[in-house]
């Protein structure tokens, strides 16, 4: 049945064919998008309606149109978990950065037993989340934790009482954070870091750059994508902080440790006003799309890619 | 066609079996579920169960256990989930505010009133339940808070007992000249939990009610617990707070001479002795009461059981519920706790359980009960401000007159 084909039919099976590829390609995509769409956008589609409703989980829907958002402006656990949450991710993310880049370029070098190093800092980064809240309270318990007794023996009078004390709470959350996730952000700046070429280094010593000028004029431009995923990653994952705050601290004591998502939680499923706390995920969600925005907006601007 | 033929056949005696098969297994045993707390530790739970089990041999109870930190937080969503447990335990009032506005919980009016069962054998308690000329749950336990007192530390400083009639100024100067040592050999004269209620609850003896314009009565209890943790007589509430630690462990480990606390703490005080988690001597007192205000006034609490909107089962649940509640349950309670039901043979029973210290009966004697937090829709707010300005005073974050111009602030703007 080999007939030869006129033009038109060949433009036919070519597109049946391209229909059959995209339809194949579609197929593969489709669980995860199935997912994606049943677990995430359409709870997200369903989170936005009932920011303009009131809903107290049992009783009937209520239109509230605005306002929730007007309630939010004069809500002043709704400001203070939002100062909280900025000074939260102003201290994380750029501190997280440097360490997990200092750590990345110290078991960059050849040293006896870096693998090992390497395991050690990424451990925290899997460890269950409650273990390492309770254990890091009991280090940093104001009277009798190793902390303390430590900056005792030092000479420190009067040490901070960390978790129990209103101002130094979030810098202890802070602490705690960032301990957990520079393991692995370091993994991905060692990556980065092997896929520097040698040559570049090689070029600057011949030029007679010292260290501090190669890392300056080198490493650090060349790293500027892993730095621009992991400033990206992290500044989302900043804003929704949760968990690790709920164990350590319950976003006490007071609301010195309240955040915006704790707050959420809190209006939710403590008071049963779940279209209020809608309205307040929504203005979350808001604040973090645009900062992402600005974020790949300056991307242009200072990632070097080569 | 062979083939088909033996799949067509197969099907069709599958069909005929499952029938044959259900109509043979029909009987009329009903299994009920009912949510509870610390079964490990709480002998009653399971002591009720087998009480009515014994007499409704087709009845099967299974408990279904939530951790008791954070109870009705987890029984919230399994409700608005559409949990069909049938039998809700209520731990508190808030919940059953909760509970019942989102109509989770059913009505019992018609259920009491072809029983016939007269509210008043609860001696005022069910009437707390009642909201718009509707009860939602009966009372099962109704816990007054008293004062447990370690003997071995007053025989060893050579102080008297704590009587019944204590002011909180005594209770201060007693707990002063019991605390001694340091470190880990340290006593401490008393211990107030972190539970808001354990301060709180000194407050509202004289008659302010919780929910109020102005929280300035509430200024001379955070003042005396506030100086006893300044001085080391009681725990720092913040290092309690970090690690997570219960009020019995500290009691239990002969650290603390005076605990305030709840009359459920009884029965459980009692199993440990039982089981020799402890064994100095220990006895139980009335709570204290500020000056002017009579002896034997106390707060309480009261745990209930409601029916489930969700179940399917609301006359088999009903049967049980009435059983738990009423005079049978009650007598089966009193072996380990304090029942709803007061009557002078149901405490005889409570009384003399094995293990039960002596004077306990009169320290139970009660002239007024002040109940911890009443029915109010604003109930839910008005705690967590009052859970939160109590971590900031106790904390030391506010001083006692801050804090408290902060929670007269914050729930002015409730309303």
């Amino acid at each position: 049945m080999t007939a030869i084909m006129t033009d038109k039919q060949k433009n036919q099976s070519k597109l049946k064919r391209q229909i059959k590829e995209h339809l194949i390609a579609y197929s593969f995509i489709l669980p995860n998008l199935l997912g994606f769409a049943i677990f995430t956008l359409i709870p997200i589609g369903f989170s936005l309606a009932l920011a303009f409703m009131h809903w107290d989980g049992a009783n009937r829907v209520g239109w509230a149109g605005l306002e929730n958002f007007q309630r939010l402006m004069d809500d002043e656990t709704f400001w203070i978990a939002l100062k909280n949450t900025l000074i939260y991710v102003a201290g994380t993310v750029p501190l997280t950065l440097i360490a997990s880049l200092g750590l990345a370029l110290l078991l960059n070098q050849p040293l006896v037993g870096r693998n090992i190093f390497r395991t050690i800092f990424f451990f925290p980064y899997v460890a269950s989340l409650v273990a390492v809240a309770v254990v890091w309270n009991l280090l940093f318990f104001p009277s009798a934790g190793p902390v303390n007794e430590f900056l005792r023996a030092i000479g420190v009078m009067n040490p901070p009482r960390w978790a129990a004390s209103v101002d130094w709470a979030l810098p202890t959350v802070i602490m705690a954070s960032i301990w957990k996730g520079m393991g692995y952000y370091m993994v991905i700046y060692l990556a980065a870091l092997q896929g520097i070429p040698g040559i570049l280094y090689e070029a600057a010593d011949i030029d007679g750059a010292n260290a501090w000028q190669k890392f300056r004029y080198i490493t650090v431009p060349m790293l500027t994508p892993a730095t621009f995923f992991i400033s990206v990653m992290l500044t989302i994952s900043s804003f929704k902080v949760f968990d690790l705050i709920m164990v350590m601290t319950g976003g006490g004591p007071g609301r010195a440790t309240n955040v915006l998502v704790i707050h959420t939680y809190n209006t939710a499923f403590r008071q049963f006003e779940f279209g209020y706390s809608s309205a307040i995920a929504m203005v979350l969600f808001a604040l973090v799309l645009g900062i992402t925005i600005v974020q790949f907006y300056m991307e242009r601007r200072w990632v070097n890619y080569m | 066609m062979k083939k088909r033929t033996i799949s067509i056949l197969a099907t069709l005696m599958f069909f005929v079996l499952a029938i044959t098969g259900g109509v043979s297994a029909q009987d009329d045993s009903i299994t009920l579920t009912m949510t509870a707390w610390d079964i490990a530790t709480i002998p009653y739970w399971q002591a009720v169960i087998d009480a009515y089990e014994a007499e409704n041999l087709n009845v099967t109870i299974e408990l279904r256990e939530i951790s008791s930190a954070e109870y009705q937080d987890v029984l919230n969503i399994q409700l608005s989930g559409g949990d069909d447990t049938d039998i809700i335990t209520v731990k508190d009032i808030p919940g059953y505010n909760a509970m019942l506005s989102r109509g989770q919980i059913i009505p019992l009016d018609s259920y009491i009133e072809s029983a016939g069962i007269a509210l008043s054998i609860y001696s005022g308690a069910a009437d707390e339940l009642i909201w718009e000329d509707q009860i939602y749950a009966l009372p099962f336990r109704s816990d007054i808070w008293v004062m447990y007192y370690n003997k071995a530390i007053f025989d060893a400083a050579g102080l008297e007992y704590p009587s019944n009639d204590m002011t909180w100024a005594e209770f201060d100067e007693v707990a002063r000249q019991l605390t001694s040592g340091s470190g880990a050999d340290k006593v401490y004269g008393a211990h107030f939990h972190t539970w808001r209620s354990a301060v709180q609850l000194g407050t509202v003896q004289a008659g302010d009610p919780i929910i109020n314009s102005d929280y300035s009565f509430m200024m001379p209890m955070y003042d005396m617990v506030t100086s006893m943790q300044e001085d080391g007589i009681i725990m720092d509430y913040g290092e309690l707070r970090a690690g997570n630690i219960h009020y019995s462990g500290p009691f239990k480990n002969g650290q603390v001479a005076m605990l305030p606390m709840g009359s459920w703490f009884i029965g459980s005080l009692i199993q440990a002795q039982a089981e020799g988690e402890f064994e100095f001597d220990w006895g139980v007192a009335s709570y204290p009461h500020p000056e002017g205000v009579e002896a034997g006034t106390t707060a309480g609490t009261l745990t209930s059981l409601a029916i489930n909107a969700n179940s399917s089962q609301q006359d088999a649940a009903w049967d049980f519920v009435q059983f738990y509640t009423g005079p049978a349950g009650a007598e089966v309670l009193a072996e380990s706790t304090l029942p709803a039901i007061r009557t002078p043979e149901v405490l005889d029973v409570f009384v003399q359980a094995d293990g039960m210290p002596e004077g306990t009966a009169e320290a139970l004697q009660t002239t007024t009960v002040r109940l911890e937090l009443p029915m109010h829709p604003l109930v839910a707010s008005v705690e967590q401000i009052l859970n939160e300005e109590h971590e900031l005073i106790m904390t030391r974050s506010n001083s006692v007159e801050d804090g408290i111009a902060e929670i007269n602030r914050r729930i002015g703007e409730l309303e």
